[in-house]
């Protein structure tokens, strides 16, 4: 299933949480949900479900509104643990079974094995990581065709979230459309195909991750003389940032990097280089542009 | 198979293209031989941890440079009767792009053809008076 977030907006009083957020997750990708803390992510994932009601803007799963019958092939992790504490695993996996056509018993069980979870353990004695887990293993027991997973590897132990991880794969490989948000960006990375940057309720970025890193660098050159006229690149809409060190030239760029290394070639720069930037760099380009500002020439 | 392969998430280079520099750099090395199978995209994709649509796009990349034949319901494998002929592509590919990194290099810090050709000649000459 293709899910479409159009111009949601959420306000909760005078805050306004999502401000216009578009995305398109197509069918079966995973989408990963970035952002800091606060920028919207949770709130965007409650808008898409129905269990927040956006202001404005709708979210469309295959071009239709979410209805009940879509309601049971959809699985959400919510990111503060929404199970029961007086409950036991067992309790919430019956529960689960009742309320979801095709929850699968076989599938439960193996996921609480793989986790290590101890069905008759009630909710109060689990950590928070064991908490994360049975989440996830309530959410993939549905055999959903869409996962919602707001920090689906919160609080567990590297090998665990590895464990989710290639969950996340294998649904996608069985071609289910996963939206999940991190904080980890290099889970991100490796497991999302395409991802959106949220920044203060709106989309400060997105795209599919391998096209933002080959686009994405940074184009070096060293000048003969300190005072270098820029204009000739300062101006490009693919340069998002220029950083004037001296003699040395940094430009940020989201493409175009052959072409602009060779302009700065022509404008008399020595040791050209262009220096790939990985997903974390990207993101941090997105939400603070200024993080590692030297000297920082404003854009004209 | 899945041993020989390994991707950095971290690095700048998107993973679909350390997939299939990996793969063309076996089957130069002649770790891979024309009529292997390759993992499915999936078990790929779980033993990397990695997404599976870009192993697939991988998968295609490589279709697309003739290195390995996608055949449907069957797999995936690399191409060749003669093992030979698609290991000596695979090999002048990956030498290129090497050679074309050194290239750039020795142009950015201003050399001109004729001086990287000369150092591209001792260089030769020097490593296989040492190693021969």
């Amino acid at each position: 299933m293709s899910i479409s977030i159009e111009h949601l907006t959420k306000r909760y009083g005078r805050f306004t949480a999502v401000d216009d957020v578009s995305i398109e997750v197509p069918d079966g990708s995973v989408f990963g949900l970035l952002g800091p803390n606060g920028a919207g992510k949770t709130t965007t994932f409650k808008c898409m479900l129905g269990l927040a009601a956006p202001t404005s803007g709708t979210t469309l799963f295959d071009g239709a509104p979410l209805t009940r019958a879509a309601f049971q092939r959809i699985a959400y992790v919510a990111e503060r643990s929404a199970l029961y504490e007086w409950m036991s695993g067992r309790e919430h996996l019956e529960m689960q079974r009742k309320t979801f056509a095709r929850f699968d018993a076989k599938r439960a069980a193996e996921l609480m094995e793989l986790f290590s979870l101890d069905p008759r353990k009630r909710v109060r004695r689990l950590s928070k990581g064991m908490r994360t887990a049975l989440s996830v293993v309530l959410a993939f027991a549905i055999d959903p065709d869409i996962l919602i997973l707001d920090e689906p590897t919160s609080g567990l132990d590297p090998l665990n979230q590895r464990a989710v991880l290639k969950l996340i794969i294998d649904a996608a490989a069985s071609g289910k459309t996963v939206v999940f948000s991190s904080h980890q960006i290099g889970q991100v990375e490796r497991t999302a195909d395409h991802i959106a940057v949220l920044k203060a309720g709106k989309v400060a970025l997105s795209g599919a991750v391998d096209d933002l890193k080959a686009g994405a660098k940074i184009v070096e050159g060293v000048f003969p003389a300190d005072a270098v006229a820029l204009n000739g690149v300062a101006t490009d809409a693919r340069v998002s940032r220029v950083e004037q060190t001296g003699r040395i030239v940094r430009l940020t760029v989201s493409g175009g990097s052959d072409e602009l290394a060779q302009k700065l070639s022509a404008m008399g720069a020595q040791g050209v280089r262009i220096v790939d930037l990985n997903l974390e760099d990207i993101f941090l380009n997105a939400v603070d542009p200024l993080h590692q500002s030297v000297d920082v020439v404003e854009r004209a | 198979m899945p041993a020989v392969l390994t991707v950095d998430p971290r690095s700048g280079v998107p993973i679909y293209m350390q997939i299939v520099e990996q793969v063309k750099r076996s089957v130069a090395l002649g770790v891979l031989v024309g009529g292997e199978q390759l993992p499915t995209v999936k078990q790929l994709a779980l033993d990397l941890t990695v997404n599976p649509n870009t192993v697939a796009r991988a998968y295609r990349e490589l279709e697309r440079d003739q290195i390995i034949d996608t055949a449907v319901g069957r797999g995936s494998f690399v191409r060749g009767n003669g093992a030979a002929t698609s290991s000596s592509a695979a090999a002048g590919d990956v030498v290129s792009r090497a050679l074309a990194q050194a290239v750039r290099e020795a142009k950015s810090v201003g050399l001109q053809p004729e001086q990287i050709r000369s150092l591209f000649e001792a260089a030769l000459t020097r490593w296989f008076r040492e190693n021969a």
